[in-house]
């Protein structure tokens, strides 16, 4: 961070010493007041010339060349994901692109990086610090980001369409991130350098955090070696089970749904078959560590035509998870049995523990917390075997428990007798 | 709701004779072998040829069973029954008005009905009850412009699924989802609302109490496995809002449904016409007009009890008369929980039998007494369904607006008025279900019950009450109420599940941060407490920030809270109740774990 401070300084010296050259006819005309960073700048600085001016020099089809002769090297978040959105097209490719080859364009273009100013706040002449508002503006809804502030996606049906907005979104009220009740931003850990070189993020846990070996989850040495942190400090993530896109044509029942949409939805409506925002499913992640995982998406088409269904119903067209962290820290966790005893959570629940019939409602799959028929794109569900190792009450695992239990009970106030 | 035709009257049934009325309702069903007569039910003139003059004076004309006819078409014959019914709550509805009063403006001292009456209190004394009409504030409205549509007064026609007819003919003329009459009279074809023939169904299927009970405990949906929770409309069935469609904009899907539907049960397969239909006296709750337990076939501490019946005159020999199999002196009836004979359910064999009243199929309950895991010591304090439970149906946050500058229909006084009611809710949930001491001073399964938030905008669009909490018992919180969701299964929640997870206590979803418990899901207008809970825990203190509805009910106190959590130091390793271990037979011994044989096997000191 510190190079990259001295360096635009450097630049801002030199481009004053320009100035006092360039003759600028700019201000006859545009009466525009300058503030934040960039308020001493020339206009030339970043529109280039009289005769070839560059109307928004942040913008991402230029690769902001002029925004980058100063930030060196910042152009390059212009080659990753946030702006060529390779995931997401990826994904549209092997899911959708066989029912409606122009699902990616109609319903995933709104949200990609076009230029500095997406996340810059204050516009090109009050220039100013990405902020955490700007960065929500694309990282909505089910997507990290608004769950960092407390928020979760509610049910799409108009029922339960009502409670706090932001952004013109509903959300559930949830317990937000501690580091953001600390008052750290979304910048903190992602900072511009990180993101220009593709990275998610410029910090881990233990860059900051050191591990005490207070807690006895601490001292178990099989938790420090395969888990992430944000396995168990993650205290909650949206999920979502059953991602339904409906799409519909020459289709006035489209209103009896009573689902949420608004002026972009186009010719699709989006359902849920259920949300939930408890403790996440568990599985491994790219570098085969324990980390919570959520559908991402177990997608449903169904192509409505003249108020029928045309070609197959409810085709799943995916179900696929994906290994993620929850922007949902807290110092607090679950209890031991959370996780060892708790099959659900690794997709292991067995047939008679299945509350949701999906198959008797035409949904191909057996279960959401099944494995079978389901990816995990990232990294890998918990195989079988290495459940039932881990939930296995062996001598070390019932010592630990009783040490944690009773750190616990001991602390529960039990005089009350009302 | 019923359909017009055949002729005289009398309670014995005559022979069948060809009256005028056929000549129009060619086709139409018989009622039933006893009722073959028209104007016996329906009034009217059946020696008169044109319609006009055959119809002058019917009963109705649609439905003779209806509240405002069944003096003259039911009651005349059925006297026991209407006198039953008239005090039944399904016809009163005088518990729902009652707990909707105390939930907002708190009770005045009077006991209001749909429709008003005289009737007998719970000992036998006369009791008049106030017609709703005359509760003439918030409560009275939302009874009448909502919540009364479900109840016998009523005839409800066009709501897909939750249609109904009026009176005695509420259960036994059933109605199909859109309530079409597609019998065999042309005359009558496809119109509605009327009941789908007219073939009187003396044993009501499931569908019927569906009708009415798919909302609020939504018992019928559970207990059939249909959960209409998220409402997201999907999947679709055959390009509609689908899988299984439901009045009010709803949607259902299939879930596991309760074991004894699974089996073939049906609902007035455990539920008595008494459970149902009244037994005279006006209780103030369900649950003390409701006579049956799970205990009485299953057992509890002690064996199901039987009357062997002596007489023909019985009532579970008269009862039985339609049943595929019919009762008869000397057989061993079981007892329900207020002490009376069941007319379907006996000890043949030494083992408890239960007849499916429709279909005839035979049922052996198991009886669980004695066996280790139902004597596990402390766990006399628990209602069967708190570990039986599939799920626990629970809405969070039932947020209704009253606005009184659009009109909404009185189903009362059947005329539009000044306010309409609307609702939105917050989340949903099935698993896991928080527990709480019920009004037998047993654990329950509870669900919100209810967590309302009110708006009252006037005529102005001012804003008279902003998401208010009610007052209840003297303070201003939310409340659950105890409840068996009618989701059972042969499987029972873990013992560590149990004990080992703060959410079946009332917490809500959560992490535990040294001694807090904090929840996740938070409350929108208190956002220091869960909004799918009732209890918190701060630095190791509970507290209990909302009420459990009905007498002596509350949430568990710490002590209790304590209590649970500490038989995880057991449980643990001892986590074989079924295999009868001993430890569960006696209250636990928490300090055996500093005795040398555990010392020893957990490497202490």
């Amino acid at each position: 961070m510190r190079w990259t401070t001295l360096y635009i300084s450097a630049c801002l010296v030199a481009l004053n010493i320009g100035l006092g050259h360039a003759a600028e006819n700019c201000r006859v005309c545009h009466r525009v007041e300058m503030a934040g960073a960039h308020r001493s700048l020339a206009c030339l600085s970043c529109h280039v010339s009289e005769s070839a001016t560059v109307a928004n020099p942040a913008a991402a089809t230029g690769e902001a060349a002029p925004c980058n002769s100063c930030h060196r090297g910042f152009a390059a978040i212009f080659d990753h994901v946030m702006a060529t959105r390779s995931r997401e097209r990826a994904f549209a490719d092997r899911s959708f692109t066989k029912v409606d080859p122009n699902f990616y364009r109609k319903n995933c273009n709104s949200c990609h990086l076009k230029g500095c100013l997406d996340c810059h706040q204050g516009g090109g002449h009050r220039i100013g610090t990405a902020s955490a508002d700007l960065c929500l503006n694309c990282h909505r809804g089910y997507f990290v980001g608004n769950d960092y502030f407390g928020r979760a996606p509610r049910e799409d049906s108009l029922r339960y369409q009502r409670g706090k907005r932001f952004q013109g979104e509903y959300y559930l009220t949830m317990r937000p991130d501690i580091h953001a009740e600390k008052g750290l931003t979304c910048g903190d850990c992602h900072s511009m350098q990180s993101l220009a070189q593709g990275q998610k993020s410029a910090k881990e846990c233990t860059d900051c955090h050191r591990i005490s070996s207070r807690p006895v989850e601490h001292r178990i040495r099989a938790h420090l070696e395969k888990l992430e942190c944000y396995a168990c400090h993650s205290a909650w993530a949206p999920q979502e089970y059953g991602s339904f896109f409906l799409r519909f044509t020459d289709s006035p029942t489209r209103e009896d749904f009573w689902l949420k949409w608004d002026e972009t939805s186009g010719e699709y409506l989006r359902s849920a078959y259920l949300r939930k925002q408890d403790s996440p499913p568990l599985g491994l992640n790219a570098r085969g560590r324990i980390s919570p995982i959520r559908p991402q998406f177990i997608v449903y088409y169904t192509h409505i035509v003249r108020d029928r269904a045309e070609g197959r119903e409810n085709q799943l067209l995916a179900a696929e998870w994906k290994a993620y962290f929850p922007h949902t820290i807290r110092r607090g966790t679950v209890m031991c049995d959370d996780c060892h005893d708790s099959p659900r959570r690794f997709l292991l629940e067995s047939s008679q523990d299945r509350i949701y019939r999906l198959e008797e409602d035409g949904m191909t799959l057996g279960s959401f917390w099944d494995q079978r028929g389901q990816t995990v794109i990232n990294g890998a569900f918990l195989p079988e075997a290495r459940y039932r190792r881990l939930s296995a009450r062996t001598n070390a695992f019932q010592k630990g428990y009783l040490e944690k239990w009773q750190t616990f009970v001991n602390r529960v106030d039990g005089s009350s007798s009302r | 709701m019923g359909l017009v035709i055949w002729g005289n009257a009398g309670c014995s049934p005559p022979a069948p004779h060809r009256t005028s009325c056929l000549a129009c309702h060619k086709g139409i069903e018989t009622v039933s072998p006893s009722h073959p007569e028209c104007p016996g039910c329906h009034g009217g003139n059946d020696k008169q040829s044109g319609a006009k003059e055959a119809h002058r004076g019917m009963l109705g004309p649609r439905n003779p069973s209806d509240h405002r006819n069944w003096e003259k078409g039911c009651g005349p014959c059925h006297p026991y029954q209407l006198g039953r019914l008239r005090g039944s709550l399904m016809y009163t509805n005088t518990g729902m008005i009652r707990n909707i009063q105390l939930t907002w403006e708190g009770a005045d001292g009077k006991l209001y009905a749909t429709r008003g009456g005289d009737t007998f209190d719970a000992t036998g004394k006369p009791l008049k009850l106030k017609p709703v009409e005359e509760l003439d504030n918030l409560s009275g409205a939302l009874y009448r412009k909502f919540c009364s549509r479900c109840h016998i007064g009523a005839e409800v026609g066009d709501s897909t699924g939750s249609s109904h007819a009026g009176g005695c003919a509420a259960c036994h003329f059933p109605v199909n989802d859109d309530a079409t009459y597609t019998g065999n009279d042309r005359e009558m074809r496809n119109r509605k609302p009327y009941s789908a023939t007219h073939r009187m169904e003396p044993l009501p299927p499931n569908q019927v109490c569906s009708r009415c009970h798919n909302r609020s405990g939504r018992i019928a949906l559970s207990y059939q496995g249909l959960y209409d929770g998220n409402n997201g409309h999907v999947p679709t069935r055959s390009g509609q809002s689908g899988p299984v469609p439901l009045s009010g904009n709803r949607n259902a899907v299939h879930i596991a449904p309760d074991i004894h539907a699974a089996a073939g049960m049906e609902c007035i397969d455990c539920h008595t016409s008494r459970d149902i239909m009244g037994d005279g006296y006006s209780y103030q709750n369900l649950y003390h007009q409701v006579e049956i337990a799970c205990e009485d076939c299953h057992g509890g501490t002690a064996p199901p009890t039987y009357r062997v019946i002596t007489g023909d005159g019985d009532e579970a020999v008269r009862e039985s008369r339609g049943y595929k199999m019919q009762m008869r002196p000397g057989m061993a009836m079981v007892l329900t929980a207020k002490g009376r004979t069941y007319s379907n359910v006996f000890v043949k064999d030494g083992k408890v039998q239960v007849l499916g009243k429709r279909s005839g199929k035979i049922f052996t309950a198991k009886v669980v007494t004695g066996t280790p895991e139902h004597t596990v010591v402390g766990h006399q304090r628990l209602e069967c369904h708190s570990c039986h439970s599939r799920t626990v149906v629970q809405c969070y946050g039932c947020h209704t607006t009253y606005d009184l500058r659009e009109n909404g229909m009185d189903f009362i006084t059947g005329e539009k008025s000044p306010g309409m009611f609307s609702e939105t809710e917050d989340y949903r949930m099935l698993y896991p279900f928080p527990l709480a001491v019920n009004q037998r001073g047993r654990i329950s399964a509870v669900t919100p019950g209810c967590q309302t938030f009110i708006t009252v905008i006037d005529e102005e669009g001012n804003k008279l009450r902003n998401e208010d909490v009610a007052h209840f018992k003297g303070k201003r919180q939310l409340r659950f109420a105890p409840f068996f969701s009618h989701n059972t299964g042969k499987k029972a929640v873990g013992c560590r599940e149990c004990h080992a997870n703060p959410r079946f206590l009332g917490f809500g979803q959560h992490v535990i941060e040294g001694a807090d418990i904090m929840g996740t899901l938070m409350c929108d207008k208190c956002p220091d407490k869960p909004l799918d809970g009732f209890l918190t825990m701060d630095d190791g203190r509970v507290r209990a920030f909302a009420a459990i509805t009905r007498e002596h009910s509350r949430p568990l106190n710490s002590g209790e809270v304590r209590r649970v959590f500490k038989v995880n130091l057991c449980i643990t390793c001892h986590d074989k109740a079924r295999d009868k271990d001993a430890i569960y037979a006696k209250k636990l011994e928490y300090r055996a774990l500093d005795d040398t044989v555990h010392k020893r096997l957990l490497g202490r000191p």
